[in-house]
């Protein structure tokens, strides 16, 4: 037992804190996702496998299912196609005007889909601005119906362009850690352009890509928002978003998140086990050394045209949004006739527009904080302290990464139903909640970061002269991860300000609207409705601009590192 | 006042191993005492058990006498230097070096005073307004070694102090903490795990292997009087040939496949008939010609061995033999100062060397 105890550093509060941490993992991450499970496979009278027969016998589910898998893996397609050439351009080669390029690709993050969906359904409406573009130019006679046929493409292409800077943050990380000096042995042993990047660049990259292209897919597979806005109702986001309401008297809702945590693990450890391979360390020893090279002027041209190229088209939908936002008027002509400002000053005069800002803004700050503390603690004990089951906590702070907003939003309904935290009574409690299980592997990996790259020697040097270790840790460590933490916390707080799925499933009452069900539910009225919605997109999408900017110039090249599996 | 720190049978255990390995060491007040190994050997765990770092699992250390195994690193009173400088960097130089006193709760003044005096020791007084990452390695390291002395320890602890520098500047810092030694008396306890280090600077030197105490002892002992092959090998480098010890009389004779060998010295306890190594240094070995030699083992002070050289090489001011004996071990020979060169590469020649050169040690497997 003393040898048992010896090995970890556990003492009464080091103690205390791990089995606070446990017990919040277990009951807002374990206990919600057995309550699923159990709802699925038990009823009063027993195991039962009928609902998951069901789910995969019904030709209309797995119509459901299918699209749902489509609609991740073409996403992963899309977002791969982009952001291939522009790691390539950017990570290969230095030009002038790159730092610009590289923040440039970042933008179309800033934007949740489902808001960029409004502008993109004002444009490509049967008469928006793309047919009566086309029609006034004589390119066609009669109005394509773009987003007719279930409006799968639309979906694609508008996650595709949200998506495609996670996508390239990752290949840019992969391919800037392959160390050139194995490309320049594959060479001197002879392997062309193409031989090289088939044998060693593309295989040493792998893992760094299958780390993002996870997040996408399941980002994706499991997004809510753009569906909804599109009316495609085929996928399972919606079907479970629809089942919420009635999932006292209808147990498929458990069946189909079942399936949704069920195809999620096999992706995930498909990426991870099959494709991504072994994480290669890097055995080179000493200085990696650029593999940046001067750009030739066409080179450069290139790097410009494809980024600028590629900006441009993930823009569209957001410049819809921004001209739905001003527009006055806007019928049967390409663009809006008279502009205003007045949905703006609606914004903060609307009532449930402001009521819904001043919500986000206090479900956010507090869910921040709680991600701050348990991100800051968690982190410590994983990157100083030896304590029992140091992996399974790392896991589970990791675990929201994979684990869809949709099911965790979900759980918390089913679960917490009828007890003092029942979401159709007061949502606050489990939307700061669930905001925070969201983001906390943000905030982990920004605080980790900052305890790694501290040397615990600096810690010890002040308790060698004379500090307390508590004086230690306030005095010398946290000054110097303090970029990090911040950096963490706004990404977290702007991300929990846009939160889509779980503040849909949620937030049950208008009282406690946030911003992102407010635009939901401003889309359906008739009138200023969706005027009042993009302005409100737009402010959301300034927000989440500022704060990414902030944290880029924090992060700078590693900001990669957050958005991995 | 000098403080002594005491080793008493400590065993620290660190994963599943015995880094420090029932240590017993007495470290006498001033003294600058080294503690020497390769990587692995537990010479630094043993200086962060009495910095307090670690806890000893078994045994107990003491400052003069009064037991620390309890007592918090931080109420130790020891100014640690730490291998890569641990400087903080979000402080400049002055308040990384007045950090300890501030702690101490010192008074402004005395503040001041102590931590320019400080500086001036190092050197480093035009510096104070510097950031850490405005410095050299150099001077980083010099500021660590301020920062420790400036809280006036009882016990200064170096690890590897001189480790992140290169080859010139180390040899310059080793005269320059000598100095510093001298000047400020304080007990100094020092790990490295370059023997030349040790040598040049030590009062008094540990060797360490696998967790233990293999011999204490200074420089000069330890380096003319080894009492293992480990510690033979370790400093300054050995010849081993091995052998069976024959006779013990006034000299000890050891059969080897090479010859008879002739030793003044030998550890004691050695049993005739034992398996032995016969220690003799690269630089005791003297190159003759073959037809000098009589090829009859000599009866005066001289062992004589035929061997033919492999390799030369060539250093400046000497040169290296690589020499195969008649059972083909290999053995090296050093040679000073040679206008010309003594022989050539596949040359059949006599190695002589004084039997008070040799030292007869037991058997021992090799390696960390």
């Amino acid at each position: 037992m003393t040898n048992w105890l010896r090995r970890y550093d556990l003492n009464a509060a080091n103690a205390a804190v791990l089995l606070f941490l446990w017990l919040f993992f277990i009951v807002f991450m374990l206990y919600p996702l057995a309550y699923v499970f159990s709802n699925a496979f038990f009823t009063d009278s027993g195991f039962t496998l009928v609902f998951m027969k069901l789910m995969f016998s019904s030709p209309n589910n797995t119509i459901i299912l299918a699209n749902s898998v489509n609609l991740g893996l073409a996403v992963t397609l899309l977002t791969t196609v982009l952001s291939l050439p522009l790691a390539f351009l950017l990570v290969r080669y230095n030009f002038r005007g790159k730092g610009l390029l590289n923040g440039l690709i970042l933008i179309p993050m800033v934007l949740p889909p489902f808001v960029g969906a409004i502008g993109m359904r004002q444009l490509l409406a049967r008469f928006g601005s793309v047919n009566l573009l086309l029609l006034e130019m004589g390119v066609i006679s009669q109005p394509i119906d773009w987003l007719g046929g279930g409006s799968f493409w639309g979906v694609v292409i508008l996650e595709a362009l949200h998506l495609y800077p996670i996508m390239y943050l990752n290949l840019a990380a992969a391919l800037a850690n392959v160390d050139p000096s194995l490309e320049e042995a594959a060479k001197n042993m002879g392997a062309n352009s193409f031989r090289l990047f088939s044998t060693v660049t593309f295989p040493l990259m792998l893992p760094g890509y299958f780390a993002g292209a996870i997040i996408v897919f399941i980002w994706a597979f499991t997004d809510l928002g753009t569906p909804l806005v599109f009316e495609y109702r085929e996928v399972i986001a919606v079907q479970i978003f629809n089942m919420v309401t009635d999932l006292h008297q209808n147990p498929m809702g458990y069946a189909f998140v079942v399936a949704v945590i069920a195809l999620t693990l096999f992706f995930f450890y498909l990426s991870k086990r099959i494709l991504g391979g072994g994480r290669y360390e890097m055995l080179g020893r000493g200085h990696v050394s650029s593999a940046a090279r001067p750009a030739s002027p066409t080179m450069t041209v290139i790097a410009y045209a494809v980024v600028l190229g590629i900006s441009a088209l993930a823009l569209i939908p957001h410049l819809g949004v921004l001209l739905t936002s001003v527009t006055q008027r806007w019928f049967l002509t390409v663009l809006p006739t008279d502009y205003t400002f007045q949905f703006y000053k609606d914004v903060f005069s609307h009532d449930l527009a402001l009521l819904s800002i001043k919500n986000s803004l206090l479900l956010s700050s507090l869910s921040t904080i709680i991600d701050v503390v348990l991100g800051v603690t968690i982190a410590y004990l994983l990157a100083r302290k030896r304590v029992p089951g140091r992996s399974v906590l790392d896991a589970l702070a990791m675990l929201p990464l994979a684990l869809p907003g949709l099911v965790l939003a979900f759980g918390y309904v089913a679960a917490f139903s009828a007890t003092p935290l029942d979401a159709r009574i007061n949502p606050v409690p489990l939307l700061v909640i669930a905001y925070a299980v969201r983001r906390l592997p943000y905030m982990v990996r920004a605080a980790y970061a900052g305890f790694q790259q501290t040397s615990v020697a600096l810690e010890e040097a002040a308790i060698n002269l004379g500090a307390t270790p508590m004086k230690a840790l306030f005095q010398i460590t946290m000054p110097l991860v303090f970029a990090n933490l911040i950096a963490g916390a706004v990404l977290a707080f702007s991300f929990a300000m846009l939160e889509v799925s779980d503040s849909l499933i949620l937030a049950s009452k208008e009282s406690y609207y946030p911003i992102t069900k407010a635009i939901y539910a401003l889309l359906g009225r008739i009138a200023d409705g969706p005027y009042i919605a993009s302005a409100m997109g737009m402010l959301g999408l300034l927000l989440l601009a500022a704060s990414l900017f902030i944290a880029g110039r924090f992060f700078g090249r590693r900001m990669g590192e957050l958005f991995r599996a | 006042m000098t403080v002594s720190v005491k080793f008493e049978s400590v065993t620290k255990i660190l994963g599943q191993s015995k880094a420090v390995d029932n240590l017993t060491l007495n470290i006498g007040g001033g003294e600058l005492f080294f503690l020497l190994g390769p990587s692995g050997c537990g010479k630094t765990t043993a200086l962060r058990l009495v910095a307090g770092f670690y806890s000893p699992d078994e045994g107990r250390i003491l400052f003069n006498d009064k037991d620390q195994s309890r007592v918090a690193p931080h109420k130790r009173n020891t100014g640690m230097v730490f291998q890569n400088y641990a400087l903080w960097p979000h402080m400049n130089v002055w308040d990384n070096v007045a950090y300890g006193l501030k702690m101490r709760r010192v008074s402004e003044g005395e503040k001041k005073k102590r931590v320019r005096h400080a500086l001036e020791i190092v050197h480093m007084q035009a510096y104070a307004e510097r950031m850490p990452n405005q410095l050299s390695g150099g001077q980083q390291q010099r500021i660590a070694l301020a920062r420790a002395l400036v809280i006036e320890p009882d016990v200064v602890l170096l690890d590897e102090p001189l480790s992140n520098l290169d080859a010139k500047l180390r040899i310059e810092m080793r005269t320059q903490i000598k100095d510093i030694h001298r000047k400020i008396g304080r007990t100094m306890i020092y790990v490295t795990h370059d023997q030349a280090e040790a040598l040049s600077m030590a009062d008094r030197i540990a060797v360490m292997r696998r967790g233990r105490l293999v011999q204490a002892g200074t420089p000069h002992e330890l380096y003319t009087r080894p009492e293992s092959a480990f510690v033979a090998e370790f400093i300054g480098g050995t010849n081993l040939i091995r052998g069976t010890l024959e006779e013990i009389g006034e000299l000890l004779t050891v059969r080897t496949e090479a010859g008879l060998v002739y030793a003044k010295n030998g550890v004691k306890g050695i049993a005739r008939g034992a398996s032995v190594f016969c220690s003799v240094r690269p630089e005791s070995l003297r190159l003759t010609s073959a037809a000098k030699s009589s090829g009859q083992p000599p009866s005066g002070a001289n062992n004589e061995l035929l061997a033919e050289v492999q390799s030369i090489m060539y250093l400046g001011d000497n040169e290296q033999y690589s020499l195969r004996l008649a059972d083909n071990a290999m053995v090296r020979a050093v040679e000073y100062n040679q206008p010309s060169r003594k022989a050539q590469v596949g040359e059949r020649l006599t190695l002589q060397f004084d039997t008070h050169a040799v030292v007869v040690l037991p058997e021992e497997e090799l390696g960390d």
